[in-house]
């Protein structure tokens, strides 16, 4: 009898998530399923629509913002607080966490359409995690200039805003063959020594500083080494004797560029440079051609005004009708629909 | 039969001081020796840079002309890395073999007792907080401040309780896990650039070292020298036992406080502008103490020498091996200083702790 009852249990069970299963199966089927390649390289099956959205990095919230897709935003990052006018919209959403880890709890809670992160961070584990309750992980990184264009397309086709990728991946098209077009006539190459945040260490081959003094027509003085954020000697980069400096500071330094209104920050950097014990003797500082120039602009979705400010610097006589400046007033009014403001290169 | 045993004493005694002697001598010549190695890699790492000032243009930039690409180079690059590679290394392998001593243990260092770790807390509190006023100054400062705060902790811990090895051991080994958490946590609350700066600071550089910096250091890491070769023989007596040594008149509980604080000072000094390179003070006294024994009145200069080269070699080697890139300091002192060390662990076969 017993047994009996234990069968007809387990039938009843295993009929009820067949159901179940054909169910789920049946629903999916009748969503579109878009074949996308991520930030990784791989290839991955989106469900559309999309129309909730987790963002975990600031370059993928300003890409969506360009994309006018600010309300399919249901949680951001959590640093967002240190930066609210710059996200005047989206400063209040819920924070779930950052690049570093985030609060599964709450992201099940908003019950997105898919979380948008970047390549490797957080590690693959999300998605195991986040894969029972439906929720999908789209990994870009929009911080590499080779690729944003890309990225952008892929983005706009997933949110279904194909027409205003276009239009923004046409102003960086635009702006990157002006440039192109600007330094084609250029003879000399300037050598340029590339700092990040912290002293001595430079950007090689591989790290996106390089490509983009590349592309601004500089000659990267550590184009032939060979790891992408090495650390050198003083004595090294004053034996190639740059013609240009170029320091790349972040929030750690001087407060959020947008609200920024002197230029003390980053000229305090500039002179700190110009006092490094033997630096006298290097023709960027005897020139006075040190740059300093906020991490705002350079990579990231907004590295198409880095590069130009770059241009503008390497080639001061050639492009002296230029305004970089002008470009970011451009891109932050039309696109972002944010008034321009703040301090982002030091000296202008 | 008395005259005898007199004249037998007096013919022992005479040996005992020829034998001391004897290896006072031989002790006094290792050191001279490595007096002569130091020398030798400094001229080496004076002679070795990305430029082509060689080994003799080096020195006709030292000592001749003022001006100059050469001059600069020598004088205000090299020359300040040489200086502050020496003056770490000795200052870590002091602060080690004076923590080994006062606190009876060989695996006693910088790192044991939490002083490490708590400075590399102060580099990271400066770096996550300081903002705009963020610099090298106050990653240093801040260094320095927590390494004091740790080393105060572990002497207020110890006179609470008593002042045991075991007590500031343990209290140590509790720091060290409380900071290191500590710093973990800011770690996991900083930007990308900010962990980068973190990281590379506990990799440990001398790229960004001036003669401002080495006159701070040193001035640090030297005074307290004195003070502790005159401890030399209260430090031997302690290997024989707290009791022993204060029925032998030491005062135990003041050399070990005083111990803790001027060991914490040099360490302080030592790694506030450089970031952590523990090692050293683990190891170079080891080192001294296989070659030469436990007597501190030669194994504490011994080990600062040991210390300097170790300090020094690497860091040539790390910023040449692979030039342009500089491979760390931290990273370069392991993997000299640990199949060195394993290699006398092997050769040696008595006890030698």
């Amino acid at each position: 009898m017993k047994k009996y009852i234990i069968t007809i249990s387990i039938l009843i069970l295993f009929f009820c998530s067949l159901v179940s299963t054909l169910g789920i199966t049946g629903q999916t089927t009748e969503r579109k399923n878009l074949s996308i390649r991520d930030a990784t390289g791989r290839s991955v099956e989106v469900r559309l629509p999309v129309k909730r959205l987790v963002v975990l990095t600031s370059d993928a919230l300003e890409i969506i913002r360009a994309l006018g897709a600010e309300d399919l935003v249901a949680g951001v990052y959590s640093d967002i607080a240190d930066d609210p006018l710059f996200w005047p919209k989206l400063k209040d959403k819920p924070k779930v966490g950052s690049w570093k880890g985030l609060n599964y709890e709450l992201v099940v809670e908003l019950n997105p359409d898919a979380v948008l992160c970047y390549a490797q961070r957080p590690g693959r584990d999300m998605e195991k995690k986040l894969k029972p309750f439906g929720i999908q992980v789209i990994r870009l990184d929009f911080f590499k200039l080779d690729s944003l264009e890309k990225e952008v397309e892929t983005l706009g086709r997933i949110l279904e805003k194909e027409k205003e990728a276009r239009e923004l991946t046409a102003w960086y098209r635009y702006h990157l063959n002006h440039m192109r077009e600007m330094l084609r006539n250029v003879t000399r190459r300037p050598d340029v020594y590339i700092e990040g945040d912290s002293n001595y260490h430079t950007t090689g081959p591989g790290s996106g500083g390089h490509s983009m003094c590349a592309l601004a027509g500089g000659h990267n003085v550590a184009s032939n080494l060979s790891i992408p954020y090495p650390e050198v000697t003083p004595e090294w980069i004053l034996m190639r004797d740059p013609n240009v400096i170029v320091k790349v500071t972040t929030r750690s330094t001087c407060d959020t560029c947008y609200t920024m209104t002197g230029v003390g920050a980053l000229k305090n950097i500039r002179n700190k440079i110009m006092a490094r014990p033997a630096w006298d003797h290097i023709g960027a500082v005897k020139e006075g051609r040190i740059y300093v120039i906020a991490n705002e602009i350079w990579t990231g979705p907004r590295a198409i005004i880095g590069t130009s400010y770059l241009a503008k610097w390497f080639y001061p006589d050639f492009l002296k009708a230029f305004d970089p400046e002008t470009l970011h007033k451009a891109y932050l009014e039309n696109f972002q629909g944010i008034k321009y403001q703040g301090v982002y290169v030091y000296p202008n | 039969m008395c005259i005898q045993i007199e004249e037998f004493r007096d013919f022992y005694m005479q040996d005992i001081c020829e034998q001391y002697k004897d290896f006072s001598t031989r002790k006094l010549f290792f050191i001279f020796l490595l007096v002569v190695v130091l020398f030798g890699v400094v001229l080496i790492a004076l002679s070795q840079g990305a430029s082509s000032v060689g080994f003799f243009e080096s020195f006709k930039a030292l000592f001749g002309q003022k001006t100059g690409l050469a001059h600069a180079i020598v004088w205000k690059l090299r020359l300040p890395r040489i200086v502050m590679a020496i003056l770490v290394g000795c200052g870590l392998a002091l602060a080690g073999s004076v923590f080994q001593a006062i606190l009876k243990n060989p695996l006693a260092s910088p790192y044991t007792l939490g002083i490490a770790s708590s400075s590399g807390f102060g580099a990271v509190v400066a770096i996550i907080f300081g903002g705009s006023y963020y610099s090298q100054y106050l990653i240093a400062g801040s260094a320095f401040f927590f390494a004091l705060l740790a080393s105060l902790l572990i002497l207020g811990i110890a006179r609470f309780k008593s002042a045991t090895p075991e007590t500031m051991i343990l209290a140590g080994i509790a720091i060290m896990f409380l900071f290191s958490s500590l710093s973990s946590l800011l770690q996991y609350m900083g930007t990308v650039e900010e962990v980068h700066e973190i990281v590379f600071w506990f990799f440990g550089s001398l790229s960004k070292v001036g003669w401002k910096e080495i006159g701070v250091a040193s001035a640090m890491i030297l005074l307290p020298v004195p003070v502790m070769l005159r401890w030399s023989w209260d430090f031997n007596l302690l290997a024989a036992g707290d009791e022993s040594a204060k029925a032998l008149g030491v005062n135990v509980t003041r050399i070990r406080m005083f111990g803790v604080i001027f060991a914490s000072l040099i360490t302080a000094a030592a790694i506030c502008f450089t970031g952590v390179i523990g090692f050293i003070g683990l190891v170079a006294p080891h080192i001294a103490r296989m070659v030469i024994g436990g007597d501190h009145w030669f194994l504490l200069p011994a080990s600062a020498l040991i210390g300097g080269i170790l300090v020094l070699a690497a860091d040539t080697l790390g910023r040449t091996c692979w030039a342009p890139q500089v491979i760390p300091l931290g990273i370069v002192t392991s993997f000299i200083g640990v199949p060195f060390f394993f290699y006398l662990l092997m050769k040696k076969k008595r006890e030698y702790w």
